[in-house]
């Protein structure tokens, strides 16, 4: 299957280059350049690689890399300096620490927007740096620690400047491998799924805040280990090697590589660790070089050197032709049954004084399609972000499947089968078509689990709506309409209990109109219970078996479309509305 | 799956772009002397003067026709005002392996971040670092031009307690590595003496206001005030609210509060303060040629950032002349045999962890224009 | 104690110069929804506007000052063209990251041209203050206090009351059918962009004689106002101006009466603390929800 050979073919290119460096690193002309050179650049390497996780996959900007990097250093300084403790077991220690540490700060701001984060961890930042400076009696103070020793493993001495070396690009070889094996994993598209997308990421099983959260630790666990292999390298450590300035160092050598991969880390930090080599007929002005490096990628470069090499030069093949199994929801069969699935009883919420939603019921019944329809501004779209967690109810109970689910948050409701589309299509812009759908096929409560699996059925539902072709591209290269049926597909992946599409044909045109209701009509009959809201009467007509009427957010009508269809309020809301269209 | 199998092309790359950088040049006739200075980052400036002074040194030894018919040649590299800026400049100077000595930073835990590499190095290296600890470490290599701030410390002691007489003291600090191993350098000095400060505040550099600082020096009912601050604009802050709140104590510092920079700040808030400067033109002979051929030179009058990159050439420059050579392990003998050798900052004798001056100089703020108060010079 | 009036009167001008540069901050919030982490160095600028116009060329003070702020709202327009305009349809987080390297490339040019030896620029008025009862009114606290109230009064007049204030208003509030009402979105974003320039510029005027002008001095102040704002309630004017003026207080306080050396720690373990009891901030609005 695609991505376990490529999994295999990261580990087996991971042990070649371990090998290589290591044997470059032993084998390299030992002298004190070289080696200070390349150390500083491999253990920032190993640091930065940490912010591409946590801005690259996760899109959360972190301004306290330095911190991180500081704690772990100060922990195997402090390890084995003055506690006398083993190399490996300071480094596990500062590792920890500032992992665990990176897990409390993004508790206390992740659940908020990305400038929250970037404010506070400027503030840890500089509390880092004012405890490190004036907790003299812990941490030596400003005079910092000198003569770190260098470890042994056993028998094998690293205290040698190229062994020491080695051991660092090892080290650097394995977060590289593992930044880019966690970026093809769950996690790892989880985290770019936030990054996207984060309301679409919460409809699709994606505990949003934990997915930060975890980056965030693993971004300050990856400092900590960086910071510690720094203090071994260089034998000496001060406070004012971690300061806010060498954070921003930090995030410019991850921006400049490109935050996409490990690879732009490594990129990115060589060329700063260099660029002041080169840059040295500028004098005072480098910095200000760097500042205006910082401004001129994200306008011109946002993918980063790396980015833009991958962009360039490396193609995705399409998906081979082999037969996969279909759906197996399409296998089901289920007529309408008598259970109600979706049981909505009293559901109001209001912004302020706008009562957009205001006492609702709404009885879904297991296996139909409901469609849920009304003017503009009549509530429809609102009610489904309520039933979908998007938005907390004022009032009401909403339980699916006879559980109450109104406070539970939006990926809970999707790991007990409710799955759902955007009126305004929400994708995930950076993954490819089948990464998009492998999100959805990897919700929690599917019956299918594990790559190859989740790969397989997402797959599957690329088949039914018909864009297997295209699995391979950026999903952003597709037009709105196929789009569309990325989302739809998304949605199927996941098996769901109940199907929840906001306006699926808006802004298509007519035959492709034509082929949403062919799909819908596909889907229905097969047990899939699905709520659908459109301003389309000839696509509801078609797929309909209950309808419930809303406007101004109370139901003017509920029922089998014929009748609601007669129903007067009815007609005089949409003669309403079609007068006012005309005006 | 492409881009893992370029991760490896990727390190590989990296490290043949790093590793031919060290390419050592054919050695010819001058010897050469090596610096690493900030020619970037926020010590630029300064890193300009140090050069500056290390060229007037070359200059005077080279027009008097060199060392044993050699031309003396400097060779800079550029810290960037960073640890690990510096420990690459340093490395790199001593890959070239055709250099007699160095001359470092001015910065102690540049200094500090160096110290391993310069034990290996097996080059006499000079810095101007005042950091007590430094010479401490047993490094044979390491050699001080400045007085460290041990001295400073028994200076401003002596001066405050002897002459000044003042009992009650408020000691006052930067949390970073200068001022608070100044303090605690007078710390240990006011002890013999049999005073205990009243107060000892510390605080961050930049500042905007310092009133709960100023306050806390007039409930403790100093009668005088010492600072450790390496920066102008907090001994102007200082000053001013110093004298706002009517704090009369008397106040002596270290360098800053005597800067040009500090009196263009502070203005009258400063008349009549003491500092402690290890350099002053008005100190000896040697510091008024300096002074005089810098200020033609550089246009500006020169200060300790310069006065020991001078002096150290000059003094490595007799250390190879009593040598007769350029081994380094002979020329660290010679330096070591060095008594009472006048430069700019005051007479050389380097003891054996290599701290070479015990001096200082006293000078008043006296309305406005600095006055050479005295020469303290210890022998231990 | 005696100590407490005079340190709170400290405490308010600081918290006054915080407020000043977090108003200027809140604007570009509620306008753009753009996070500004070069405000700090929008002070910066306006204090070496002053030492170039007053101190370079010896224009008389009161016309360097209104020049400083009028070539202020100059660079604010050029700032949101080089920083913001190329990237706003990008999101938040390219915008916040372009703000950061403004602000490393503002310091940094500066530092280059100017060196690291901080300028001297005179206050409002000459005499350095006076004493009521036993608290010493230094003259630049007082006018930066005064000139803080006036200009949040003059603020709140404009945005509330005039039809430039609305259609601001309106623009935060939803840049689309703001757009559709026929109001000029662009020209409103670039000029929240001038104003909370000249603002900021107007604030490192002022701290100058206190502060003496360096290459530091946007850096701390605009770090603090941006937890001013995140402490008073994120977007909320009100907020921002309490915001300011509590974390004044507290860290002189804090000070005094707790430690000197980590007083710049205060403002933001008060920041951790209460995003994580009242994230919505002391005067906010519940985290608006939005799908």
């Amino acid at each position: 299957m695609h991505t376990a050979s490529s999994r295999k073919n990261i580990l087996i290119a991971g042990g070649v280059a371990a090998l290589a460096v290591l044997g470059a690193a032993v084998v390299a002309p030992s002298d004190g350049y070289y080696l200070n050179i390349m150390m500083q650049a491999a253990t920032y390497t190993i640091a930065v690689a940490g912010l591409v996780i946590v801005l690259g996959y996760c899109g959360q900007i972190a301004l306290c890399q330095a911190a991180f990097l500081g704690i772990g250093a100060y922990c195997v300084a402090l390890g084995t300096v003055d506690y006398g403790l083993p190399f490996f077991v300071a480094l596990a220690i500062g590792v920890v620490v500032s992992g665990v540490t990176g897990i409390f700060l993004g508790f206390a701001t992740l659940r908020l927007g990305g400038h929250y984060l970037a404010m506070v961890t400027i503030g840890f930042q500089m509390i880092v740096t004012m405890v490190l400076t004036n907790w003299i009696g812990f941490t030596h103070g400003p005079d910092g620690i000198p003569g770190i020793p260098r470890p042994s493993l056993g028998l094998v001495d690293l205290k040698g400047g190229s062994v020491y070396l080695g051991l660092c690009l090892v080290v650097l070889v394995a977060v590289t491998v593992y930044a880019a094996l966690l970026k093809q994993s769950r996690l790892g598209r989880a985290m770019q799924a936030v990054r996207d997308n984060e309301i679409a990421a919460s409809t699709c099983g994606i505990n949003i805040f934990r997915t930060k959260t975890v980056a965030f630790g693993i971004c300050a666990a990856l400092g900590g280990l960086g910071g510690g292999l720094f203090a071994g390298a260089f034998s000496y450590i001060s406070p004012d090697q971690f300061t806010f300035n060498e954070a921003i160092v930090l995030l410019t050598m991850a921006l400049l590589g490109g935050v996409e991969s490990a690879i732009g880390a490594v990129i990115g930090t060589i060329l700063l660790v260099l660029l002041p080599e080169w840059l040295r007929f500028l004098r005072q002005a480098y910095l200000a070089v760097y500042g205006g490096a910082v401004i001129a990628i994200m306008i011109f470069m946002p993918r980063g050197v790396w980015g833009l090499v991958v962009g360039r030069f490396v193609k995705s093949r399409p998906l081979s032709d082999d037969a996969t199994a279909p759906l197996p929801l399409l296998a089901r069969t289920g007529e309408v049954s008598d259970t109600i699935v979706l049981d909505v009883t009293g559901l109001a919420k209001h912004f302020g004084g706008l009562k957009a939603v205001d006492g609702v019921d709404l009885a879904v019944r297991k296996g139909s399609v409901h469609a849920l329809i009304g003017p503009n501004g009549s509530g429809k779209t609102t009610m489904l972000n309520v039933i979908t967690g998007l938005y907390v109810a004022t009032a009401g109970r909403v339980r699916l499947g006879g559980r109450d689910i109104t406070e539970l948050p939006p990926h809970d409701r999707n790991r007990l089968g409710m799955c759902r589309t955007y009126q305004n299509i929400r994708v995930f812009r950076g993954l490819t078509v089948l990464e998009n759908v492998v999100i959805g096929a990897e919700r929690a409560g599917n019956d299918v689990s594990g790559t190859d699996a989740t790969v397989e059925r997402a797959i599957a539902a690329l088949d039914f709506v018909g864009l297997r072709q295209v699995a391979h591209l950026p999903v952003g290269d597709l037009p709105y309409g196929h789009q569309r049926y990325v989302e739809i597909a998304r949605a199927l992946a996941g098996s769901p209990e109940i199907l929840l599409l906001d306006e699926p044909a808006a802004g298509l045109n007519l035959t492709e109109k034509g082929e949403m209701a062919a799909l819908l009509k596909r889907l229905k009959g097969h047990g899939t219970t699905i709520v659908i809201i459109d301003h389309d009467m000839r696509l509801i007509e078609k797929v309909a078996d209950h309808i419930t009427v809303l406007n101004f957010g109370r139901r003017i009508a509920d029922g089998d479309p014929r009748s609601v269809f007669k129903h007067p309020e009815v007609v005089a809301a949409y003669l309403g509305e079609a007068r006012h269209e005309a005006a | 799956m492409h881009f893992t199998r370029r991760s490896a092309v990727g390190l590989g790359i990296a490290a043949l772009a790093t590793a031919p950088m060290g390419i050592a040049f054919a050695a010819d006739e001058g010897i050469k002397i090596g610096m690493t200075v900030p020619m970037t980052g926020p010590g630029a400036e300064i890193g300009h003067l140090q050069t500056e002074g290390a060229k007037i040194g070359i200059d005077k030894i080279n027009a008097a026709g060199g060392v044993l018919g050699k031309k003396l040649e400097l060779i800079v590299e550029d810290d960037q005002t960073t640890n690990p800026g510096i420990v690459l400049a340093f490395s790199r100077l001593v890959n070239r392996g055709d250099l007699v000595a160095i001359l470092s930073s001015l910065r102690s835990t540049q200094v500090n971040a160096i110290s391993g590499d310069a034990r290996k190095a097996g080059l006499p290296v000079f810095f101007g670092g005042t950091d007590p600890t430094l010479t401490n470490t047993g490094n044979p290599w390491f050699f001080r031009a400045r007085p460290n701030d041990v001295f400073s410390a028994k200076v401003i002691a002596d001066f405050g307690v002897n002459q000044l007489k003042k009992q009650k003291w408020a000691l006052l600090h930067s949390t970073d590595a200068f001022g608070t191993n100044g303090v605690k350098a007078l710390i240990e000095q006011l002890k013999p003496l049999g005073v205990t400060p009243v107060l000892v505040q510390g605080f961050n550099n930049g500042q905007a206001d310092l009133t709960p600082v100023v306050l806390a020096v007039r409930q403790s009912g100093a009668d005088i005030i010492a600072t450790y601050t390496p920066f102008e604009n907090d001994v102007g802050v200082l000053a001013r609210q110093l004298k706002q709140f009517g704090v009369q104590a008397t106040w002596i510092g270290s360098a800053s509060v005597a800067s040009t920079t500090a009196m263009q700040l502070a203005g009258p808030a400063l008349y009549g303060t003491y500092a402690v400067a290890d350099f002053n033109a008005e100190a000896n002979p040697q510091a008024k040629a300096y002074f005089a051929e810098f200020s033609k030179k550089v246009g500006r009058a020169p200060d300790y950032s310069s006065a020991w990159a001078y002096d150290s050439i000059l003094l490595i420059a007799e250390a190879i002349k009593q040598a007769g050579g350029t081994a380094p392990d002979k020329v660290r003998a010679a330096l070591l045999a060095i008594k009472d050798f006048q430069g700019a900052e005051g007479a050389y004798t380097f003891d054996q962890n290599g701290d070479g001056l015990r001096s200082y100089n006293v000078v008043k703020n006296d309305g406005g224009k600095i006055v050479f108060v005295r020469h303290i010079a210890f022998d231990k | 104690m005696s100590m407490l009036p005079q340190l709170l009167f400290t405490g308010v001008s600081i918290g006054s110069i915080y407020a000043l540069v977090a108003l200027g901050f809140v604007l570009l919030i509620r306008s753009a929804n753009i996070v500004n982490f070069a405000q700090g160095e929008f002070s910066m600028m306006g204090a070496y506007f002053m030492v170039i116009l007053f101190a370079g060329l010896g224009l008389p003070y009161a016309l360097a000052l209104v020049l400083a702020v009028v070539l202020m709202t100059v660079f604010g327009v050029a700032f949101a063209w080089i920083t913001y305009w190329p990237l706003r349809d990008r999101g938040q987080v390219p915008v916040i990251i372009s703000t950061i390297g403004a602000s490393i490339l503002l310091a940094n040019l500066i530092l280059a041209t100017y060196g690291p030896s901080p300028q001297v620029l005179p206050g409002l008025f000459d005499g350095t203050g006076f004493l009521v009862g036993n608290v010493f009114m230094d003259s630049q606290y007082l006018s930066i206090i005064v000139i803080t109230v006036v200009l949040v009064a003059l603020q709140y007049l404009v945005f509330e009351k005039t039809m430039v204030g609305k259609k601001l208003q309106a623009t935060s509030q939803d840049r689309e059918m703001a757009a559709l009402l026929g109001i000029p979105v662009v020209a409103m974003i670039f000029g929240t962009f001038a104003y909370s320039a000249a603002l900021g510029g107007l604030a490192g005027i002022l701290v100058a004689p206190i502060l003496y002008v360096s290459v530091g001095i946007g850096a701390m102040i605009g770090v603090k106002a941006f937890a001013a704002n995140i402490i008073g309630g994120f977007g909320s004017i009100p907020g921002a101006i309490c915001g300011g003026f509590i974390i004044g207080i507290v860290e002189t306080l804090g000070a005094a009466y707790i430690s000197v050396p980590y007083k710049d720690a205060f403002a933001f373990v008060m920041l951790i603390v209460v995003l994580l009891v009242r994230p919505q901030g002391l005067f906010g609005e519940r985290i608006a929800e939005k799908a």
